[in-house]
């Protein structure tokens, strides 16, 4: 008890006089636990990580399999997400609340992890498959993993009163990713692929926002 | 004039808070009634296309869509329309066509320069464009800076980053220089437009250096270039330079056919004793290498022969002609007693009963063993009316110092590179010869005396006729191969022959071993050979057996000069050893 109140008491302070980070912890420590800052940089990373890889798998699909075939998005509305009301500019997303933005966060994160499980087994059963994009299927989806994990330490920290319910949506666009039509089936995967591409921009966006209003105070 | 349509030339939002549309209005529009160009847009959850808000704010012909109108994340469609005609069309996202402005307020600060002042560091800071509103997280930029000289015309590339300064270092001060950056947003690829230029100049903080001196950039070419030629006159002064050793050394002989079962290293260690062994596999042959005397290594010779064994002394072995086994080729008959044929159990044993004539298949067999016949370290007969020999066989036959033994003894040149070449050459010159003498182009060793005197083959006491041959030449050899006697190189032999010419062994043809190697042997004897060309009848001085005087290993072994003592002969000094190099140069 003793100690908690210590690690907390010596945290606030060092949060006070602007220190930016604190030692990492070590594997395997039990009590060590990374500052909100440390988490909201890792966070950004990981997200900035996914958009990236995510770009790439869009950019190398369209190419790869976009001969003559007519790429074009279908309407947004049919992204699966469409439903969750996230800020669409800035000033939108000035006036959230942190909390809230935060529960958004994490509801794309969650909406998306069963697609994203989905999308890695049936893009490797796609004819001619560059191994690229069977790694990057693969990749985006632990990276999803991992950031949701993260956001919710962050959420547990940060929050303060309870939890609010979960807000992710379901997903029911499996069968159009085993579609027996190549070509409406290849377009069922260019469009999720350019869903998760704007949610992850979304999702990268929104958590720089938070790291500078709460850690940065504005200032980044 | 090609008609040009109206067209929709680009989309950008330059902090993702706004956008704006920009076109082109074509050439027709001077040719028809002037129309009236609208853009239309529609957000992808609306139905209805709606016109431009504000076709003012970015200029002619452009649509700007302020912070209003702007959803990020949402879809937008734009059409480039007059009255009922649709001239163009454009969907994009915003967050996809963001292109940042230029950063502002460049400068730089000088850090450092160096001792002597030709070069400095500096650091050059910037502010992101005003427009971007990167302090509240919204939109995250890296930066890509590129600097040059005044005078050159290709811009130097940095990294693109997040920082908004950075070093720049080694700088010439005696230059100016010209920086320029540009900014994306990290997820994009697209940079947007440069900033200002900004110049830097040394001077102007007074530190510049016009009168340094230039440095000289290194000379790469000139480097290269004397490099190689250095490296080609080195080569080429090597190659032709004198120096054996250096010449094997940079310039490795190729290594001979090997003799089976026989390790030219056996040779070079100069354990003849194991040589022998290896080598007297025959029933017949003994061989025997040492005695006491350390310095003396004998070569024993297998007296089993029955017919030898008939001998009363080693002499009448060595003169008598009955036992030639020598090169039927060769004409000698000498016994074959301490030859190869008894080694090597793969080697066919020739018949070295045989007459006179030789055969080629025989001569063949005969010289193989001849050169696998280490132990055969004998002077050869210098066959010096044979001047088509051109090889180390020959050389042997002319044999530096010459017995006058019978020549019937043949002597074996160990050379077994020089089997194949002299092979016709021999055979040539043995038919030549078989009249006068048998060539002997080999020594067979019958015997080693308890002196340590090696006993060969009974020279051809017909040979006696001829007179001993002066293994001396009147050229200079190389010295660096040939082998000498030690008698030879000290004097020149004189022959007590009929024979007109007999070239001198030239004292200068000592190495500092006492021995030479078969090569310069072999190059002497073909200088011999042509020197002597004179001497067609001359019968080759018989073949000379030699005891190992001195065993100088690995680098040889030096015969006795003595040489066993043959009435009426002189036996001249027994040359005939064969340096290990040049065994090796045989010996496989």
């Amino acid at each position: 008890g003793l100690l908690l109140v210590a690690l907390l008491v010596s945290h606030m302070l060092l949060i006070k006089e602007g220190v930016t980070s604190l030692p990492i912890c070590p594997k395997g420590s039990v009590n060590c636990q990374l500052s909100l800052e440390e988490l909201f940089d890792r966070a950004v990373k990981v997200s900035h990580y996914i958009h990236f890889v995510s770009s790439e798998m869009l950019y190398e699909f369209a190419e790869h399999y976009a001969q003559g075939r007519d790429f074009i998005a279908k309407a947004v509305n049919s992204c699966h997400t469409a439903s969750l009301t996230t800020p669409e500019d800035k000033e939108q997303a000035q006036q959230i609340h942190h909390e809230d933005l935060l529960n958004l966060i994490l509801g794309i994160l969650r909406s998306w992890n069963d697609p994203l499980i989905h999308l890695a087994s049936e893009v490797q059963t796609i004819k001619e498959a560059p191994e690229t994009i069977l790694w990057k299927a693969v990749e985006i989806e632990e990276q999803n993993k991992r950031l949701l994990e993260g956001m919710e330490k962050i959420v547990g920290r940060v929050h303060s009163g309870e939890v609010e319910n979960d807000i992710h949506t379901p997903w029911d666009g499996l069968p159009s990713l085993q579609l027996a039509d190549e070509d409406s089936r290849l377009s069922a995967f260019y469009n999720l692929l350019h869903c998760f591409h704007r949610d992850s921009h979304k999702i990268d966006n929104y958590l720089k926002v938070l790291k500078c209003r709460l850690i940065h105070d504005n200032n980044c | 004039d090609i008609l040009q349509w109206p067209q929709i030339s680009k989309c950008r939002s330059p902090e993702m808070e706004t956008f704006s549309c920009f076109w082109t209005a074509g050439n027709f529009y001077n040719l028809t009634v002037p129309r009236i160009l609208q853009l239309l847009y529609k957000k992808s959850n609306e139905e209805d296309w709606k016109e431009c808000p504000d076709y003012i704010t970015s200029g002619q012909n452009s649509c700007y869509f302020n912070a209003s109108y702007t959803s990020v994340w949402t879809p937008y469609c734009v059409q480039l329309a007059s009255k009922n005609e649709v001239y163009d069309k454009k969907c994009f996202s915003v967050d996809e066509i963001v292109l940042p402005d230029p950063p502002v307020h460049l400068n730089w600060t000088l850090l450092n320069t160096s001792q002597t002042g030709i070069h400095g560091d500096i650091q050059v800071r910037w502010d992101p464009p005003p427009t971007a509103d990167v302090r509240k997280g919204w939109i995250t930029l890296e930066y890509e800076l590129q600097y040059k000289e005044v005078n050159e015309t290709k811009w130097k590339e940095l990294k693109p980053r997040l920082s908004t300064m950075v070093p720049l270092y080694s700088l010439k001060t005696a230059r100016d220089y010209e920086i320029r950056i540009r900014s994306r947003q990290r997820t994009s690829e697209k940079f947007g437009e440069f900033s200002d230029i900004l110049y830097v100049s040394f001077s102007q903080i007074g530190i510049g250096c016009e009168h340094c001196t230039e440095e000289v950039e290194f000379p790469w070419f000139l480097v290269v270039v004397f490099g190689v030629c250095g490296l080609a006159v080195t080569v080429i002064s090597i190659m032709l330079s004198k120096q054996p050793r250096l010449k094997m050394l940079i310039f490795p002989p190729v290594p001979v056919p090997k003799i089976k079962g026989i390790d030219p290293d056996l040779l070079k260690k100069g354990k003849l004793d194991e040589v022998n062994s290896i080598l007297a596999c025959h029933d017949n042959y003994k061989t025997q290498l040492y005695s006491d005397d350390l310095w003396v290594e004998f070569i024993e010779l297998d007296i089993e022969d029955p017919e030898e064994k008939n001998r009363a002394s080693d002499t009448d072995r060595l003169l008598s002609e009955d036992h030639l086994k020598s090169h039927s080729c060769l004409g000698t008959k000498d016994d074959d007693s301490g030859r190869a044929s008894c080694c090597e159990p793969d080697i066919p044993e020739t018949d070295f009963s045989a007459s006179d004539t030789c055969d080629a298949t025989s001569d063949s067999g005969q010289f193989k063993k001849a050169t696998e016949k280490e132990e055969d370290l004998l002077c050869l007969d210098r066959q010096d009316n044979d001047e088509s020999l051109p090889s180390l066989a020959r050389t042997d036959l002319q044999h530096r110092h010459r017995n006058t033994q019978s020549e019937n003894s043949s002597v074996w040149a160990p050379f077994e590179d020089s089997v194949e070449s002299p092979r016709l050459s021999v055979h040539t010159q043995i038919s030549n010869q078989n009249s006068l003498t048998s060539t002997d182009f080999y020594a067979q060793v019958s015997d080693i005396t308890p002196a340590g005197r090696v006993v060969l083959s009974p020279g051809q006491k017909s040979k006696l006729g001829r007179a001993q041959r002066a293994g001396c030449t009147e050229q200079n050899f190389t010295m660096d191969n040939t082998y000498f006697c030690e008698a030879d190189v000290k004097k020149c032999i004189a022959v007590t022959s009929h024979e007109e010419n007999e070239p001198r062994v030239q004292e200068q043809g000592y190495n500092e071993d006492g021995y030479f190697t078969t090569e310069s042997l072999s190059t002497t004897v073909a200088n011999l050979g042509a020197s002597t060309a004179a001497a067609p009848s001359s019968e080759m001085p018989v073949a000379d057996y030699t005891s190992i005087h001195i065993v100088q290993s690995p680098q040889g072994l030096v015969l006795n000069a003595t040489a066993l003592p043959v009435p009426d002969k002189e036996f001249n000094v027994s040359c005939g050893y064969v340096s290990t190099d040049q065994l090796n140069k045989i010996m496989p």
